[in-house]
C-alpha cells in the first residue's frame, strides 16, 4: 500500500461514523434502485393481470382483485415498490448528507495534519517545494484526498446498478443485453473523441486569458503614470484588447462542447430505443410481458450510466494522487528540539545585560574578560560571554565552516560574493537549517538540544526580504514575542496615538527606524497589513524591528539592510553597533560600511571561510577588496538606495502579504 | 448594513445579468424555438411507448410497434441537433456576458489603482476576480440551459400526459409540484449555505497561502504553534461550513426524491383505476416512461442548475460587483495660466490617525525653475510630487499649478514620471507618443536624440516593431517614460526618481535635456548629483522642510551635508 493511500485510509478511519453511513446508503440505495424497475414491472403485470382476470366480473370483484393485489395476492410486488422507493429516497438524502460530512471531516483532518507538519518543518519545506505548491497541496489536494471515500462509494453506487442492470437485462432476455452493449460501446468511443478535442482548444483560450491578466498587472504597476495622465479608461480598453480573441476561442470551445454533447446525448436514448425494439419483438412473440418490457427499458438507461462511471474512475485516480502528494509533504523531515535551557543572566529576557555581563553555568572559563572584538577568534573558550556562538567542524550543503567562534556580545560581519554561502551560514546560526556534519553551540549548548521556546527566545533573525505575518503592523513586529499580540503583550499600551503598540514593539521599531513611517500609516501600528503600502526598505525595517523585539542573546541579520538608503542604514547601523542589550550580532552584508563597523569579519569564498579578522587587516588583500566591487553587489558605493529593491515587492510576495490578514 | 445599501448592491450585481438577457432578443428567440424541438421526445416518449405496445407488439403488429419506436428515435435525433443549436445560442449570450463582467473588473481595477495612485496594489485580488468571471460565465450558461430545459420538458410532459391519460396527470402532477415547492423553499437556505462555504473556503485558502509564504519567518520567530492554531481555526471554520452545506443539500435531495419518485408510486397504486378508465397496460407503461425518463431527469437538472450553478452565479456576481467601481464624479478640468507651482499651508496625512507626512508647507516654484527635492527615504518626497501634480489633494491648504488647483488641472498641463516606468505592450511609437498622440516623426527623433535613447530605438527594432515590456531593462523602461514626458505638451514636468535606473552620465544628460526643454522642472532626486544640477534644492526630513541653493544647504543643514558626504562613492583603496 502506498503512503498516500495509507494516509487517506487513516483519515477515513478517524472520520467517525460518516464513511460507514456513506457506504451503507450507497450500497443499499444502489440495490434498491436496481430492484425497483423489476418490482415496478411485476406490479404492472400483476395489476393488469388482476384487472384482466376480473374484467368481466362485477365492480366488487375488481375491488377484491385490487385488494388481493395489494395484500400480497400479486406476490407482494406493490408493497415491495413502496419499500424500495422509500429506501431509495432515504438513502439518497442521507447519502448526500454523509458524503458532504465525511468529505469535510476527512479533508479537515488531512489539512490540519499537513499544515502542522509543514509549519514544524519550516524553511525545510520551502527548500523542497515552492510556496505556491505547498499552498495547493495543503488546500486543493487535501480537499480531493478527503473526497476519496465519497469517490469509492460513488463508484459503488454507480457500478452496482450498472453491472446489475446488465445482469438483470440478461436474465430478462439475453438479446436485450446485446442491444444495450452496442450502445455502451458507442458511449466510450464518443467520450474518447470529446477529450481529445477540448484540450487542444482550451490552450488558445487560456493563452488569451493570460494575456489579459498580464496586461492588467502591467497597468496596475503603472498606476501612477496612468493616474497622472488621466488615461484610466483608455488603459482599461487596452487591457481588454485580447477580448476579441478570447471570445473567438471561447466560441470554438462551446462548439466542440456542443458537438460532443450531441453525440453523448444521443447514445442513451438510442440504446434505450434499441432495447425497446428488441423487447417489443419479444413481447409480440410472447416471450416477454409488458412489465418486463418496462423493466428492460429502465435497465437500459441504468446500464448506460457506465459512462459516468468512467468519470468516477478518473476521480478516484485523482484522489489517490492527491493523497500521494500530501504524503510527500509529510515526508519532509522536521527538526527535533531538545529540552535544555540556556544558563546565565540573560536567560529568557531580552535586555539589561551588559556586553561584558558575567556568564555563569557550566562554562569552565566563566569570567574571562570579554574579547568580543577579538579579530582572530579561535575555537576555544577564552572569549566566552553570553551569546557566544560556536561552530565545530560544521559542513552543510556545499558550505564548509569548520571551527568558528562568534564571541558573545560582538558585532561579526559575514562577507563574500553572492553565492559564497553567507545566507546559509546565517541560516545555520539561527537554526533555520541544520548542518550535515558538525555541531553549532550557543553558550555551550548544541542548538538541537535547546527547547524550541528557549531557542527562539534567544535568537532573532532578520532577512533581506522579510515576509510579514499577522493582521496588523503591530502584530507583525510582535510575531517573535512569546504572547499572542491579540491577547496583549505585557504592559499597558502607552497613551498617545490610537492603536499604539506595547512598549517593546515601539522600542524595537524605533531602533530599526521604522517608527517614523509606521506612525504615518493610516492607523499607525494598528494598520492592517493589506492596507499598508510598504516599500522594500520599509518592509526590511519592520523585519528588523521584529528581530530586535525577539532576540535575547543573538541577532542574525541576513542582508537585512540592503534596501535602506544611506542615512537610514547609518542610523540602523548605529543602533546595531550600540545595542544596549549587548546581544551578539551576526551580520551578513555586502556593504563596506557594515564590514568596517564590525569587530570581526568572516570572509566567505566559494563555500569556505577564506579568512577571519578585522576589516582593516583584511582590506590589505586586493581579493578582499574585490568582494565589494563585485557587480552582483552593485557599485562599491552601494550606499544609495538600491533602485530595484525599494519598489513594492514582487507580486508573489505582495500576494503573501496581502493574504496575511 | 442598511437595507438601501444592500438593495443597491444587489441592483449592480444583477445588472450585467439583465443586460445579457436583454441585449440579444433574437438569440433568446432562437433558444426558445430550438427548445420546442428539443422537447419533442419528452412529449412523444409516453405516446410512442404506449402505442408501440398497445397497437403494435401486444396487438401482434410488430411493424406498427417498430414504426412508433423509429419515430421516437428520429425525435431523439432531432432533439440532439436542437440541443447543439441551443448550446451555441446560449454561448452567444454567455460570451458577451463574460466580456461585460471582465470589463467591469478591469475598469474597476485600473480606475481604483489610478485613484489611489498605485498606493495599494491588489494584483492578486484582480487575478481572483478574473477567475470569478469564468465561474460566473459557466454558471450563467448552466442556469440558462437547465431552467429553460426544465420549463420546456415539464410543458411537454403535461401535454403528453393529458393527451395520453388525463387520469395519470392527476396522479403525477401533485407530488411533482410538492417536490418542486419543497426545493424552491429550501433554495434560500441553500444559497446561504453555499455562500458561507465559499467565504470560509476562500479565507482558508488565503490564510494557507500567506502561511506557506512565510514559513521561514514563522520558524525564525518561533511562532509555529500560534500560526498553527490560527490555521486550525480556519480549517475548522471551513469544515463547519461544508457540513452545514451538506445538511441543506440533503433537504434538497429529499425534495428531488419526492418530486421524482412519489409520482411513480402513485401511478402504480392508481393503475387499476386507470385500467378501469379504459387505459391499457401500454398506457400505464407510457405514463411511467413520462415520469422516469422525462420528468425526473428534468427535475434533477433543474435542482442542480438552480441549486448549485444559480447559487454560485449569485455569489460570484456579488463579488464582481464589489470589485467594480462607480463612475468617478467628473472633475472640472481647468487650463492653468502658466506653469508656476504654488503650495500654501499644505498639510497631508495618509489617514486620520496617521502622523502627517507634510505639514503647513509653503513653496513657490516660479515658471522655468529647476527644483530638486532631496531627503532620506520615507521623508515624503513622493507624496510631495503627488501633491504638486494633483494626484493627491491636500488635507489643508492648497496646491496650485498656474493658479488653478493641481487636482483640477488638465492632465496635459503637467506630467509626472514615477520611478516605476509604465511601458505597455504595443509598438515603441505608441509608448513614446502616449501623451502626444500626433507628434510628427521629426519631433520624435529630436526627443530621442536629446535624451540619448537612440540605442533603445535600435534595440527595439524601430518605432513600429511590437514591444514586449518584459525584455526591456529597468533603465530602458525609464528611458521610454522619459521620452514620453519630453514629447508631452506639459509645461510642468515632475520626475519622481524617474532616472534611478540610469547610469549617472545618462541621468545627467536627461536632466540637462529637460532643463533646456523649458517650463518648470521638479526632480525628486535619487542621487545627490541631481541636486547639484538644480537651481534650487528642497530638503525634506519629515515636517522639517528647507529650501535653498546647494551651497547654502551644505553650510546650514547638517542632514544635507550628511547626505552629500555619504552619497559620494566610498574610496575603494
Amino acid at each position: 500500500m502506498r503512503a498516500g493511500d495509507r494516509l487517506v485510509m487513516d483519515a477515513v478511519r478517524r472520520g467517525g461514523p460518516w464513511p460507514v453511513v456513506l457506504a451503507v446508503t450507497a450500497v443499499a440505495g444502489a440495490a434498491a434502485e436496481l430492484a425497483l424497475p423489476y418490482a415496478a414491472g411485476r406490479t404492472v403485470d400483476a395489476l393488469t393481470g388482476a384487472f384482466a382476470g376480473g374484467a368481466t366480473e362485477s365492480s366488487a370483484g375488481v375491488v377484491t382483485g385490487l385488494e388481493e393485489a395489494f395484500a400480497g395476492g400479486a406476490g407482494g410486488w406493490p408493497a415491495a415498490c413502496v419499500a424500495l422507493v422509500a429506501c431509495v429516497m432515504v438513502c439518497e438524502s442521507v447519502g448526500v448528507w454523509a458524503r458532504g460530512a465525511s468529505g469535510a471531516r476527512a479533508a479537515a483532518l488531512l489539512r490540519r495534519r499537513v499544515l502542522r507538519h509543514v509549519l514544524g518543518a519550516g524553511p525545510a519545506a520551502t527548500r523542497r517545494f515552492p510556496e505556491g505548491e505547498l499552498a495547493t497541496r495543503a488546500g486543493l489536494n487535501a480537499e480531493e484526498a478527503g473526497r476519496a471515500p465519497e469517490t469509492v462509494t460513488g463508484a459503488l453506487a454507480l457500478l452496482v446498478p450498472t453491472a446489475g442492470a446488465l445482469v438483470a437485462l440478461t436474465l430478462i432476455h439475453p438479446a436485450l443485453t446485446v442491444a444495450l452493449a452496442a450502445g455502451i460501446v458507442l458511449v466510450l468511443l464518443v467520450l474518447r473523441g470529446f477529450l481529445r478535442t477540448t484540450t487542444a482548444i482550451a490552450g488558445g483560450y487560456q493563452e488569451a486569458q493570460g494575456e489579459i491578466v498580464a496586461r492588467l498587472v502591467g497597468a496596475l504597476d503603472g498606476a501612477r503614470t496612468i493616474a497622472a495622465a488621466g488615461t484610466a479608461d483608455r488603459e482599461a480598453d487596452r487591457v481588454l484588447a485580447p477580448l476579441e480573441r478570447l471570445r473567438r476561442h471561447g466560441l470554438a470551445l462551446w462548439r466542440a462542447n456542443a458537438s460532443a454533447g450531441v453525440r453523448a446525448g444521443l447514445v442513451v436514448p438510442l440504446a434505450e430505443v434499441a432495447v425497446l425494439a428488441a423487447g417489443g419483438l419479444l413481447l409480440a412473440s410472447g416471450e416477454l410481458t409488458v412489465g418486463e418490457l418496462y423493466a428492460a427499458a429502465r435497465y437500459a438507461v441504468l446500464g448506460s450510466a457506465l459512462s459516468t462511471g468512467l468519470g468516477l474512475a478518473g476521480a478516484l485516480a485523482r484522489a489517490r494522487s492527491a493523497g500521494a502528494r500530501l504524503a510527500d509533504l509529510l515526508a519532509i523531515p522536521r527538526p527535533a528540539y531538545g529540552a535544555r535551557g540556556l544558563t546565565g543572566p540573560p536567560a529568557a529576557s531580552n535586555g539589561g545585560t551588559s556586553p561584558t555581563g558575567t556568564p555563569s553555568g557550566g562554562m569552565s572559563t566563566a569570567g574571562a574578560p570579554n574579547g568580543g572584538m577579538s579579530p582572530t577568534g579561535t575555537p576555544g573558550r577564552e572569549a566566552w560571554s553570553p551569546g557566544t556562538l560556536e561552530f565545530r567542524g560544521v559542513a552543510a550543503h556545499g558550505l564548509a565552516v569548520g571551527d568558528l567562534v562568534v564571541p558573545g556580545g560582538s558585532v561579526t560581519a559575514v562577507v563574500g560574493r553572492s553565492g559564497s554561502g553567507k545566507s546559509l551560514l546565517t541560516a545555520l546560526a539561527a537554526r533555520l537549517a541544520d548542518p550535515e556534519r558538525g555541531t553549532i553551540l550557543l553558550d555551550g549548548v548544541p542548538l538541537p538540544e535547546l527547547s524550541h521556546d528557549e531557542l527562539r527566545r534567544a535568537i532573532g533573525c532578520a532577512f533581506d526580504r522579510p515576509v510579514l505575518v499577522g493582521d496588523t503592523i503591530g502584530d507583525a513586529i510582535a510575531l517573535g514575542l512569546p504572547v499572542a499580540p491579540s491577547e496583549g503583550v505585557a504592559g499597558a499600551p502607552p497613551a498617545g496615538l490610537p492603536g499604539a503598540p506595547p512598549g517593546g514593539v515601539a522600542a524595537a521599531a524605533a531602533a530599526a527606524r521604522a517608527d517614523g513611517f509606521v506612525e504615518r500609516l493610516p492607523q499607525g501600528y494598528a494598520t492592517p497589513l493589506p492596507d499598508a503600502p510598504l516599500s522594500g526598505g520599509e518592509r526590511q525595517r519592520i523585519g528588523l524591528a521584529r528581530a530586535f523585539a525577539q532576540a535575547g542573546r543573538l541577532l542574525v541579520l541576513d542582508d537585512a539592510t540592503s534596501s535602506l538608503d544611506t542615512v537610514t542604514e547609518r542610523q540602523v547601523g548605529r543602533a546595531l553597533t550600540a545595542d544596549p542589550a549587548g546581544r551578539t550580532r551576526l551580520i551578513a552584508a555586502h556593504r563596506v560600511a557594515t564590514a568596517a563597523r564590525a569587530g570581526l569579519v568572516v570572509w566567505l569564498d566559494d563555500g569556505t571561510v577564506r579568512a577571519k579578522g578585522t576589516h582593516a587587516d583584511l582590506w590589505r588583500d586586493p581579493a578582499y577588496r574585490a568582494v565589494f566591487q563585485d557587480p552582483a553587489f552593485g557599485e562599491p558605493s552601494s550606499d544609495q538606495e538600491t533602485p530595484h529593491a525599494d519598489k513594492p515587492t514582487s507580486p508573489k510576495r505582495a500576494v503573501a502579504q496581502e493574504k496575511t490578514s | 448594513m442598511t437595507t438601501p445599501g444592500t438593495t443597491a448592491r444587489r441592483g449592480t450585481a444583477t445588472a450585467p445579468l439583465r443586460r445579457a438577457l436583454r441585449r440579444h432578443p433574437h438569440q433568446l428567440a432562437r433558444i426558445a424555438a430550438w427548445s420546442v424541438l428539443e422537447a419533442v421526445p419528452a412529449f412523444l416518449i409516453g405516446h410512442a411507448v404506449a402505442r408501440a405496445i398497445e397497437d403494435g407488439f401486444a396487438a401482434g403488429r410488430p411493424a406498427t410497434g417498430l414504426a412508433w419506436l423509429a419515430a421516437l428515435g428520429a425525435a431523439w435525433l432531432l432533439a440532439a441537433v436542437a440541443a447543439r443549436q441551443i448550446v451555441l445560442a446560449v454561448a452567444a449570450v454567455a460570451e458577451p456576458f463574460r466580456d461585460d463582467l471582465l470589463a467591469v473588473v478591469v475598469h474597476g481595477a485600473v480606475r481604483r489603482a489610478a485613484a489611489t495612485a498605485g498606493a495599494r496594489r491588489d494584483s492578486a485580488a484582480v487575478t481572483r476576480a478574473g477567475l470569478q468571471v469564468e465561474l460566473a460565465r459557466d454558471a450563467f450558461a448552466a442556469v440558462v440551459t437547465t431552467v429553460r430545459g426544465f420549463a420546456f420538458t415539464v410543458l411537454s410532459v403535461v401535454l403528453g400526459l393529458l393527451t395520453l391519460a388525463p387520469g395519470a396527470a392527476a396522479l403525477v402532477l401533485p407530488p411533482f409540484a410538492a417536490g418542486l415547492g419543497l426545493f424552491l423553499a429550501s433554495l434560500p437556505a441553500l444559497a446561504r449555505g453555499q455562500r458561507a462555504f465559499l467565504v470560509a473556503d476562500e479565507r482558508l485558502a488565503e490564510a494557507t497561502t500567506a502561511t506557506m509564504g512565510g514559513l521561514r519567518d514563522i520558524a525564525a520567530c518561533g511562532a509555529e504553534e500560534r500560526e498553527g492554531e490560527r490555521l486550525a481555526a480556519r480549517v475548522a471554520e471551513q469544515a463547519r461550513a461544508a457540513r452545514a452545506l451538506a445538511r441543506v443539500t440533503a433537504v434538497r435531495t429529499a425534495a428531488l426524491a419526492v418530486g421524482g419518485w412519489l409520482p411513480v408510486l402513485l401511478l402504480l397504486a392508481g393503475t387499476p383505476w386507470l385500467l378501469r378508465g379504459g387505459a391499457g397496460a401500454g398506457v400505464v407503461v407510457g405514463a411511467l416512461a413520462y415520469v422516469t425518463q422525462s420528468l425526473a431527469p428534468a427535475l434533477g437538472g433543474f435542482v442542480q442548475g438552480l441549486g448549485v450553478s444559480g447559487v454560485r452565479l449569485a455569489a460570484t456576481l456579488d463579488r464582481i460587483a464589489a470589485s467594480g467601481t462607480e463612475e468617478a464624479p467628473p472633475v472640472p478640468r481647468l487650463r492653468p495660466e502658466g506653469a508656476e507651482v504654488r503650495l500654501r499651508g499644505v498639510a497631508f496625512a495618509y489617514g486620520p490617525h496617521a502622523r502627517p507626512v507634510v505639514a503647513d508647507l509653503d513653496l513657490r516654484v516660479p515658471e522655468g525653475e529647476h527644483l530638486a527635492v532631496v531627503g532620506p527615504s520615507g521623508a515624503g518626497k513622493s507624496t510631495l510630487a503627488a501633491l504638486v501634480s494633483g494626484l493627491l489633494r491636500p488635507d489643508a491648504g492648497e496646491a496650485l499649478i498656474g493658479g488653478v488647483p493641481a487636482a483640477c488641472a488638465a492632465p496635459s498641463a503637467r506630467v509626472l514620471i514615477p520611478q516605476e516606468a509604465y511601458v505597455f505592450r504595443g509598438t515603441l511609437r505608441d509608448n513614446l507618443t502616449y501623451l502626444a498622440p500626433r507628434a510628427p516623426d521629426g519631433e520624435l527623433g529630436r526627443a530621442v536624440a536629446a535624451l540619448g535613447a537612440e540605442d533603445l530605438v535600435e534595440a527595439a527594432g524601430g518605432y513600429d516593431a511590437p514591444l514586449d515590456p518584459a525584455v526591456l531593462s529597468a533603465g530602458q523602461r525609464q528611458l521610454v517614460a522619459l521620452v514620453r514626458a519630453y514629447l508631452s505638451p506639459a509645461r510642468l514636468v515632475v520626475l519622481d526618481e524617474a532616472t534611478s535606473c540610469l547610469d549617472p552620465a545618462a541621468e545627467a544628460r536627461v536632466e540637462r535635456a529637460f532643463a533646456r526643454r523649458g517650463g518648470t522642472l521638479v526632480v525628486v532626486a535619487h542621487r545627490i548629483t541631481s541636486a547639484r544640477r538644480a537651481g534650487r534644492v528642497l530638503l525634506m526630513d519629515g515636517p522639517d522642510v528647507r529650501a535653498g541653493t546647494h551651497d547654502e544647504l551644505v553650510r546650514t543643514a547638517p542632514l544635507y551635508a550628511d547626505l552629500v558626504g555619504h552619497w559620494q562613492p566610498e574610496p575603494v583603496s
